[in-house]
């Protein structure tokens, strides 16, 4: 069972390292719902088990993660007609080095929190989240598109939800939906404001969205 | 009176009923003055609800899920004053905006909604008794007030949501990532127990273990500190103030920001009690309000736009009550009664900003002079309320700093003495440079004056009659709710 908690995490964290390489826009696009998936598949493979709340918890997040967030996203980048490149700051093999060393960084942190005795077989997941907020993080700082900065958002979401998982036992029940309910309506929000800045601006770099200074 | 207690959850609901009944109205300006009613209603009866706790101490519902104490109550009173005057503000300006801008019934509904669902989100922050609903408050007051910033479309008002929207949720996250690491810091509980619940954490704050707490403390005031807008995670804050319509400005700056910092005051006491010593809390709380109040300085001398201006005075106190917090019991109480000042104030200082801005069709405070001539009502708020702002005696912010300086004192820190009073003397030099210009000074051709009903007038009259009543005299009552509130800030018994 446990086993299985740290082949998801391994994903994660390949998952990570693809996103700051990957150029293509629809590909990170669907990087980061594997992603999603994959972070609503791992409360049922540790402390939450095959209980019905897991599974109702599990089937709400991979619905949102793994099927909304995408096509809102696809959508979106469609109706605003940008060009599908992703246009770092940064080059690809630059990020991917950055990011394979916030992974390092990560693992080094993992073993330095003095958390609590995590449950056996759950090793990977600390220094998972972490390496997966910090890549989000990375993200949302050396990527032009507000899309890109959004999936950056995405991404340490799903970071800090890995990150709840290894250090709370349970969280109650309301809060999960109510973080939910924020996940979804800041994408949501985010996804009318893009439409809105690319019909303004023709364009949706934020790096020319730099009017108010001072 | 059981049957009450059990209601406290209603006065988040009651926002989202008014809303909705606004969005029945036909027209436009139907639906601002149901908006300003309703609100009216809503401060009413949270106002009994606050006396009710003042009088007979808190109150808790539905199995310790939301709570209202003494603490939580006095910034609702604050909410409330500040919403009610920006409610019936917004009818009077969005009258008063160039055809081009008037809101149509669509989006004067928009605005309703949005301004409602704001109300909501925050009072549920401060009375839920738990951590995480409180985070998933003030996550969804960021979402909710996002499209009240850029309510007319512009290239710059985007961009100023976009910056908004980013920072922000951010930020929070890294609170919420605090928030977790506070409830991994209870090590392993009893099954079932509520380990978010702030009553409990507060109960069991001596068995929690430091290292984890004062990490977590880290973040919350990082994340928290972000939508409160201390320096230097301020950067979203002059953009989205300066660009937001002026009522949502008011209600950005004379209280989202301090229920932001509410946040901080919740976790304290557990901080606190459980480092075994307040010294390691202060020390980071005085540093992050000392920076503030000093990079605020640096920008308010350079700055030409009105809006931006009274924006990063609300970085200067933001960090201001930042530092009070620090400075012990006394600290605690004049950051109390600091932000109550800070937030009538600075609720006007927008209102003036907003209607002179449309007076002159701009807000570079090198082309408004001679506001007393133009607008005298509104010209004059803007005086005082800046007036007000830099501190300047007998106004209650005067006094507020003062408290904090002997605080200051009693502490011995005075290092603290020094580098407010610069701050704030660079502060008082440059605001007043602006100050004397605008209110005097030629009076250009193009300034329309505008008819000013008697709704304006109070609104005027009654924050500046406030602010000067609790400088010279401050009432029994209100010392005892003060004192109240910041003994649960500094960690006695709730």
């Amino acid at each position: 069972m446990h086993g299985m908690t740290e082949n998801i995490m391994a994903v994660l964290l390949l998952i990570n390292l693809a996103l700051t390489a990957s150029s293509r826009l629809a590909g990170c696009i669907g990087l980061v719902a594997m992603q999603g998936i994959a972070i609503g598949l791992l409360p049922l493979f540790s402390q939450e088990g095959f209980t019905p709340r897991g599974f109702f918890l599990a089937g709400f997040v991979v619905i949102l993660k793994g099927v909304f967030f995408p096509r809102l996203l696809t959508n979106t980048i469609r109706n605003a007609s940008v060009r599908r490149e992703v246009e770092p700051f940064v080059g690809y093999g630059f990020s991917l080095m950055i990011g394979t060393a916030l992974t390092a960084v990560s693992f080094w942190l993992g073993t330095r929190l003095p958390l609590p005795s995590s449950p056996a077989g759950m090793s990977l997941v600390l220094p998972g989240a972490i390496s997966t907020i910090l890549i989000g993080l990375f993200l949302i700082v050396s990527r032009k598109k507000a899309v890109t900065q959004v999936l950056g958002y995405l991404v340490m979401e799903n970071g800090i939800a890995a990150f709840g998982l290894a250090v709370v036992s349970k969280i109650p029940l309301l809060i999960e939906l109510g973080i939910l309910l924020d996940a979804f309506v800041a994408i949501f929000v985010m996804a009318i404001m893009i439409y809105h800045i690319s019909r303004e601006f023709d364009h949706m770099d934020v790096d020319q969205l730099s009017t108010l200074k001072g | 009176m059981v049957y009450i207690e059990n209601m406290i959850w209603l006065l988040a609901v009651l926002p989202v009923l008014s809303g909705l009944i606004c969005r029945l109205m036909p027209s436009a300006r139907l639906v601002m003055a149901s908006t300003a009613s309703g609100v009216l209603v809503i401060a009413g009866i949270d106002l009994w609800v606050v006396i009710t706790v003042f009088l007979k101490g808190p109150m808790t519902s539905n199995g310790g899920w939301f709570r209202l104490d003494a603490l939580a109550a006095y910034h609702l009173a604050i909410m409330m004053l500040v919403f009610l005057l920006s409610s019936f503000y917004a009818v009077s300006y969005f009258r008063n905006e160039p055809d081009a801008l008037r809101l149509n019934p669509g989006s004067a509904r928009r605005f309703s909604a949005l301004w409602h669902g704001a109300l909501a989100a925050m009072t549920l922050v401060l009375i839920s008794n738990n951590l995480g609903i409180m985070w998933v408050g003030v996550e969804a007051t960021t979402l909710l007030t996002a499209f009240l910033i850029c309510l007319h479309i512009s290239a710059v008002s985007l961009e100023a949501t976009w910056k908004y929207l980013i920072v922000c949720s951010v930020g929070v996250a890294f609170a919420f990532m605090g928030v977790l690491l506070l409830a991994a810091s209870t090590g392993s509980p009893v099954a079932g127990a509520p380990i978010l619940q702030w009553t409990y954490l507060h109960g069991i704050a001596r068995t929690l273990d430091p290292r984890l707490v004062k990490l977590s403390f880290i973040f919350l005031l990082v994340g928290y500190g972000t939508k409160a807008g201390i320096a230097p995670m301020h950067s979203w804050l002059p953009d989205a103030h300066s660009q937001a319509p002026a009522p949502v400005s008011a209600i950005f700056s004379g209280f989202m920001l301090n229920m932001a910092l509410y946040c901080i005051m919740r976790h304290l006491p557990i901080v606190t009690i459980a480092a075994g010593t307040a010294g390691w809390t202060n020390n980071l709380l005085i540093f992050f309000g000392l920076f503030s109040i000093l990079i605020a300085a640096v920008f308010i001398i350079s700055q030409h736009d009105l809006k931006r201006f009274l924006a990063y005075c609300s970085v200067e106190h933001l960090g201001i009550i930042m530092l009070g917090l620090g400075l012990g019991p006394l600290g605690v109480f004049a950051a109390l009664f600091h932000t109550l000042n800070h937030s009538l104030c600075k609720t006007l200082g927008f209102f003036s900003a907003g209607r002179i801005g449309q007076a002159y069709g701009s807000h570079d405070m090198r082309k408004i002079t001679g506001t007393l001539r133009v607008n005298p009502l509104w010209g004059g708020g803007l005086f005082g309320s800046i007036l007000v702002l830099i501190g300047v005696a007998p106004f209650a912010i005067f006094m507020s700093e003062l408290i904090l300086l002997k605080a200051a004192a009693d502490a011995q820190k005075y290092f603290v003495i020094v580098l407010f009073l610069i701050g704030a003397g660079a502060v008082f030099m440059g605001a007043l440079r602006h100050a004397i210009d605008m209110a005097w000074g030629e009076k250009p051709e193009n300034a329309v004056s505008t008819s000013d009903s008697l709704v304006d007038l109070m609104i005027v009259i009654a924050p500046m009659a406030i602010l000067l009543i609790l400088g010279v005299w401050m009432p029994a009552f209100f010392r005892t709710m003060l004192d109240l509130a910041a003994g649960i800030v500094t960690g006695g018994r709730p």
